[in-house]
């Protein structure tokens, strides 16, 4: 299992247009990405999407891919609300939309965790610490050698 | 007993991640062996490995005049766990999103 992206997929009983109008359109995106009021949306290309989420801020995501009704990814600086989402602070968002036998199959890919420092008291479910660019790749090794460990009987096990 | 923080703090060190990998790739290994691998001295690598050994990172067991240490894989387990979080998140927002595709306009 990579730790350095999220793949996450789901079958809609809708044409890819509709799925497309629910991901780019302001009234819907704040339903789905913000806390319910519209977002503000340049659609385009370099342009941004402000979605407000309340107490935590709002976020300026910057808008990657604009390929109606198949593609359209941004990237988010979920760890830094209030600034712009750069390379360096963010991971990128892509969804693709898929038709399908009676509607459209969703796929949303989220990457570049290991390349995101993630500052203090931030991500408050998890309390991350700053500094954590890179962790990502450790955990892949490590919980690999768990496997070899845990799967060889040569080796002692503590 | 030590948080998800101190992990992340702990791995935050390109040398002490370092570290981490190659006693993942060796199962045991010493400060003096580590230390004839890498650039820096044997007493930096002690002081890298007490770093990884408060937060629970690795172990240490005497063995004659040289203790020898094992990764503990387990405390990369909560920091691996918060990825699950924000993937399930993102099943929130699917199903948020399907439902608003399914729904009569």
């Amino acid at each position: 299992m990579s730790t350095d992206r999220i793949e996450r997929e789901i079958m809609i009983a809708a044409p890819p247009e509709r799925v497309w109008a629910v991901l780019t359109e302001p009234a819907h995106v704040g339903i789905w990405f913000g806390t319910g009021s519209p977002a503000e949306i340049d659609l385009r290309p370099g342009g941004l999407m402000v979605l407000d989420h309340g107490e935590h801020g709002s976020y300026s995501t910057l808008i990657v891919k604009v390929d109606p009704p198949r593609a359209f990814s941004y990237r988010w600086a979920s760890a830094y609300p209030d600034a712009v989402a750069t390379p360096e602070n963010s991971t990128l968002v892509e969804f693709s939309l898929e038709p399908a036998a009676g509607g459209t199959v969703l796929k949303v890919v989220e990457s570049g965790f290991d390349a995101i420092e993630i500052p203090a008291a931030r991500e408050t479910d998890a309390g991350f610490e700053s500094h954590s660019k890179g962790w990502t790749g450790v955990i892949e090794k490590v919980g690999a050698y768990a496997e070899r460990r845990d799967e060889s009987p040569l080796m002692p096990v503590s | 007993m030590t948080g998800v923080e101190d992990v992340l703090g702990a791995l935050a060190d390109p040398t002490r991640r370092d570290l981490l990998e190659r006693l993942s790739v060796h199962g045991f290994a010493t400060a003096t062996t580590l230390a004839e691998e890498l650039p820096i001295t044997r007493q930096a690598v002690v002081q890298h490995l007490a770093v990884l050994d408060a937060v629970g990172l690795v172990h240490g067991q005497r063995s004659g005049r040289e203790r020898r240490f094992e990764v503990r894989p387990e405390r990369l387990n909560e920091a691996a766990r918060w990825m699950n979080v924000l993937a399930a998140r993102w099943d929130q927002r699917l199903s948020t999103i399907r439902r608003l595709a399914e729904a009569a306009d």
